[in-house]
């Protein structure tokens, strides 16, 4: 009976509690620092005492409780910690490339605590990342929002357990590219992409009623009605109509995302945020009215030929509108200085301090759902926190010290150059050659970024 | 026989002296094959009946494939051949948790006309749980010959494929005339590994996939039982997938995971909890931090019979910066601790077992000396080569130690199993006995150091390299208290030999060294040789810069002394 209970809790998309040991939790006064609250202005002078991993006060003149080490902060500020929406960091896979819709697949099954990119993450103050499915598919992966807890052996101990479930979708070139061309089968073309997404979803209302009718029958006697083929793909499909899910979807042209917006109206989901959404700016309106915002790069684009009408004005435009917008990564370089990337909005659409830092705090906290647990300085929060010598928003600001539940991950002052959890026995050891082939597509282009950062840091976009 | 016996030459390593109990061999025997008896007592040996037992003088007395009995006292029957076991070492025959040894990759089905990668049928996505590994398997070959020379008896043989590859079986490595099947459908063989180019092709889509089967296997049952009991029912379809993954929800059959590394222990764990199948984990090569998660879960385990190489911490050089000596150290670090790994899980009560899949049996001896010098007992090492095997197998009824009434699997030493110059004589597999030739025992290392071989005269040599055999003289005279000489050669530029002299030569003990320098194509080629002398004959290798070591012997031409 037990066994059922279990069986049918797995169907009702109960996600799976991991058993895991309770996570490190820290105690800390910071002293006499600038304190960017985000939410709640900027606080000159001023301390924040954490206890087992959440802010208990913020204010003046607070003084240590007995056993809580004090760091001072005189002349630093002290942020929020940064929250990545988009990263592929600490993933041992990315795609499961091999099907139109592999939503049972779940990122937290491949979760490898040991990836030095957690590190570097820490070091640019980066404390929670959203560590994605890939975009090869139009409903890709769960994914798993980490919290960066360097140093824990279980891959569940940097999961941030409280976090609600999220699914990666993708639109446009990625998906018709894998599919349609690769491998000869829908999706081909735009087209193709929302008809995948609209046949999924009507499957999934089918399965689920066929679910409740068997539930239904079973109670009566004599029913002759077997069990449903079980289909996590579909039931996953479910829990997104049921709102237990929310959708990230990489997408680039204005067209697409007004496309999925139909589609999400049309089936009554409204947990959904774009991904990329280079083209957001011309639907704007759109994107703040019915979903929960954007998640950009800051000025970043023609790496294909989707992404070639773009602005830097993306998401001050966005912003200015009223959607809710972040700025992501999307790769294990640029997550190491997100709080430049915030500040591009500042030369490119004349956002206030707050509200380009919202874009990689708050914002981002809102579009993971945990807006309500961190992404802001405020009493009763957890205690993810940076503190940075020099604004965060100034080309010359340098994270110091980072913490996650109030406990301190990075210190500048104690960083060993060599900060591997793991080596393995066998390795030889040779050494870096910073070179690049030639490519020949881009031959004479002085800086082909993408292809830099693709040699150096395994990025993926 | 006869052709046994060239192959037996050719090779010059093994001769099967094996003799049959096979009775449907008894009316009558043209080929000449038919033992005369196959009963045989081991006597006045050294017995280690059992890990943690010490050894015992004692007679191991065996009858068709069955211990007769052990003791100093027992009744010989009158058909009893009697080897004599005064010098020898007897302990129970290895058994071997997973093994690879004797299996062929399966055939690739042909794909159906409309082959759709992203839903593939489960035979070509790798999944394949009604496969036994039976039926790739053939004892022939000469792997198994090899592991049942470096004492294996019993073996567990796992099915090739991919993410669940089929149903592993038990054999034993006994006499060709048996197909020494003792046991299928022992556990369902699984991994990470994805299919390629299609649906699941990745570790994260082959947890979701594994997922899927085990459920709905357990809806196929819940629909078989109401189709039995419930009428007008309509038919339930059964699968070949969910037909085989029967007895495995039911946790009659347990789920071997392969999981090489710490993470992969972590998620077949994760699964195991989640679905609730029984596991046993397998291929370990990585496992230190997760000793206390293994501990927790209470899984058995079978370690891979290898050790990391050394070849990364041979590489590392001296002249470096401090940068690298930092990295060499973690390396090194990484090393150490990767070769104590199985001392720790000893330390830990964790009753390992071994598997040889993807091993080389010729490394299996080493293998074990560097887990024990690295902290694993003798006598734990014992117990995963046999007593634990046999309970991670179920089997522990009839194998794992010697006593009466178990299977006569028996490896024969000529001394105590880990010692340096121990070396297996014979393996006694079901009763069968497989003989095996002793290299001639190196005299104690300690003699050597006392007086140097003579070394000086006029040495014939023979050394054998890709480009063929070569030979010429060496000679070497003592100058004082050191030693001179010169070497003649094929001249490698065209006919004729050429001479060059020796130096750096060394002689310490029994061990012999010197090199010599040979111009070719314009640079010179440094060759080196080291061997050792015993009496008028060397035996040694040749190493040439760049093109590796060759063998390379010699022996004393007593008619040209040398003039001193």
């Amino acid at each position: 009976m037990k066994k059922l209970n279990y069986f049918l809790a797995a169907l009702l998309g109960l996600s799976i509690t991991y058993t895991s040991a309770q996570t490190q939790k820290g105690s800390v006064l910071i002293k006499n620092a600038t304190v960017i609250t985000v939410t709640n202005g900027t606080l000159e002078n001023s301390d924040v005492l954490v206890q087992d991993g959440i802010i208990k006060q913020v204010g003046q003149n607070i003084s240590a409780p007995s056993g809580v080490e004090t760091v001072d902060a005189t002349g630093k500020y002290l942020m929020p910690g940064i929250i990545d929406a988009h990263s592929h960091v600490a993933l041992d896979v990315v795609n499961e490339a091999t099907a139109p819709i592999v939503a049972e697949v779940r990122m937290r099954d491949v979760v490898n605590p040991f990836e030095v990119g957690i590190y570097r993450a820490l070091a640019g103050g980066v404390t929670i990342s959203h560590a994605m499915h890939g975009s090869a598919n139009v409903v890709g992966g769960q994914n798993v929002t980490l919290k960066h807890r360097w140093g824990s052996e279980d891959p569940a101990d940097i999961m941030m357990q409280d976090a609600p479930r999220t699914i990666k979708f993708a639109l446009g070139e990625n998906p018709t590219r894998v599919h349609g061309r690769g491998r000869g089968i829908q999706p081909r073309t735009r087209m193709g992409v929302e008809a995948i997404l609209r046949n999924g979803f009507n499957e999934a209302l089918q399965y689920k009623k066929a679910w409740e009718d068997f539930n239904n029958s079973s109670s009566q006697k004599g029913s002759t009605m077997l069990a449903p083929v079980y289909d996590e793909r579909l039931q996953t499909l479910v829990d997104i109509l049921d709102g237990k899910i929310i959708i990230h979807c990489h997408s680039y042209r204005a067209d697409e995302i007004y496309m999925l917006i139909n589609v999400a109206r049309d089936f009554g989901i409204s947990k959904l945020v774009f991904q990329h959404t280079n083209e957001g700016f011309k639907v704007a309106p759109e994107i703040a009215e019915y979903t929960m915002g954007a998640s950009v790069f800051a000025d970043w684009w023609a790496y294909k030929f989707e992404v070639y009408y773009s602005t830097a004005f993306n998401a001050a435009i966005l912003q200015k509108n009223g959607a809710i917008t972040s700025i992501n990564s999307d790769s294990a370089e640029l997550i190491r200085h997100l709080y430049h990337e915030a500040a591009k909005t500042q030369r490119y659409g004349g956002l206030t301090d707050d509200e380009a830092l919202a874009m990689i705090t708050m914002n981002p906290a809102k579009q993971l759902g945990i807006s309500d647990k961190v992404g802001s300085i405020e009493v009763g929060k957890q205690a993810d926190l940076v503190i940075f010598e020099g604004h965060p928003l100034s080309v010359y600001a340098v994270p110091q010290k980072t913490f996650v539940d109030g406990v301190k991950y990075f210190d500048i002052e104690t960083d060993a150059d060599d900060q591997r959890l793991r080596v393995g026995p066998t390795e030889m050891v040779e050494p870096i050659f910073m070179t690049q082939e030639d490519h020949r597509c881009m031959q004479d282009v002085e800086l082909n970024f993408s292809d830099i950062s693709q040699t150096l840091f395994n990025t993926n976009y | 026989m006869k052709k046994t016996l060239l192959k037996a030459s050719v090779l010059g390593l093994l001769v099967f002296g094996w003799i049959s109990n096979n009775s449907l061999l008894a009316q009558s025997d043209p080929t000449g094959k038919k033992p005369i008896t196959s009963t045989y007592a081991i006597t006045n040996a050294t017995v280690f009946t059992e890990p943690g037992k010490s050894g015992m003088k004692a007679t191991v007395l065996i009858k068709d494939g069955v211990i007769q009995g052990v003791g100093s006292n027992l009744n010989l029957p009158i058909e009893t051949k009697v080897i004599s076991g005064d010098s020898l070492f007897i302990y129970p025959g290895f058994i071997d948790g997973g093994s690879d040894a004797g299996i062929t990759t399966p055939k690739e089905p042909e794909r159906p006309k409309d082959f759709v990668s992203s839903n593939p049928p489960d035979e070509i996505a790798g999944i394949t749980p009604w496969r036994s590994a039976v039926d790739q398997y053939s004892g022939e070959d000469n792997k198994v010959e090899d592991f049942r020379k470096a004492g294996f008896t019993v073996a567990q043989i796992l099915p090739d494929g991919g993410m669940i590859s089929g149903k592993a079986a038990i054999v034993v490595y006994g006499s060709e005339y048996s197909n020494n099947v003792l046991k299928t459908n022992t556990a369902l063989v699984s991994s990470f590994r994805g299919s390629r180019g299609m649906y699941p092709g990745t570790a994260v889509g082959v947890m979701a996939k594994f997922r899927d089967v085990y459920q709905n296997t357990k809806l196929t049952q819940q629909r078989g039982e109401k189709y039995q009991t419930v009428s007008g029912v309509s038919r339930p379809e059964m699968t070949p997938t969910y037909t085989a993954m029967m007895d495995v929800i039911n946790g009659q059959v347990p789920v071997m995971y392969t999981a090489p590394s710490e993470l992969e222990v972590r998620r077949a764990i994760s699964l195991q909890k989640e679905l609730g199948f029984k596991l046993i984990l397998t291929g370990l090569d990585d496992y230190a931090s997760v000793i206390d998660v293994i501990k927790a879960a209470n899984v058995p385990v079978l370690i891979s019979l290898e050790t990391p190489d050394d070849k990364a911490i041979k590489a590392q050089k001296e002249d470096v910066s401090e940068d690298v000596k930092a990295q060499y150290s973690r390396v090194k670090e990484a090393y150490d601790n990767a070769i104590k790994q199985a001392g720790m899980l000893e330390e830990a009560g964790i009753p390992f077992a071994f598997t040889t899949a993807g091993t080389k049996s010729g490394d299996v001896m080493k293998s074990l000396k560097t887990m024990i010098e690295n902290g694993l007992s003798e006598q734990a090492a014992l117990a995963a080569l046999t007593t634990n095997a046999a309970s991670i197998l179920g089997m522990s009824r009839v194998a794992g130690t010697i006593e009466k009434g178990k299977m006569a699997n028996l490896v024969i030493s000529t001394d105590s199993l880990f010692a340096e110059d121990s070396q297996i004589k014979h393996v006694v597999v079901d009763g069968f006995i497989f003989d095996y030739e002793i290299k001639p025992k190196k005299k104690a290392t300690k003699e050597e150091d006392g007086a140097p071989a003579k070394v000086d005269g006029a040495w014939d040599y023979v050394t054998e390299s890709p480009a063929g055999s070569s030979g010429g003289v060496f000679e070497i005279s003592k100058d004082g208290s050191e030693f001179k000489g010169s070497i003649t050669l094929d001249d490698p530029a065209g006919s004729g030999k050429i001479k060059s002299d020796l130096k750096d030569i060394n002689v310490n003990g029994k061990a012999m060294s010197f090199g010599f320098e040979v111009a070719a194509g314009g640079m010179n080629i440094s060759v080196t040789v080291s061997g050792e002398v015993e009496g008028e004959s060397f035996d040694g290798t040749m190493s040439v810069d760049q093109f590796g070591s060759f063998p390379f012997t010699a022996t004393l031409n007593p008619t040209l002394i040398a003039n001193k």
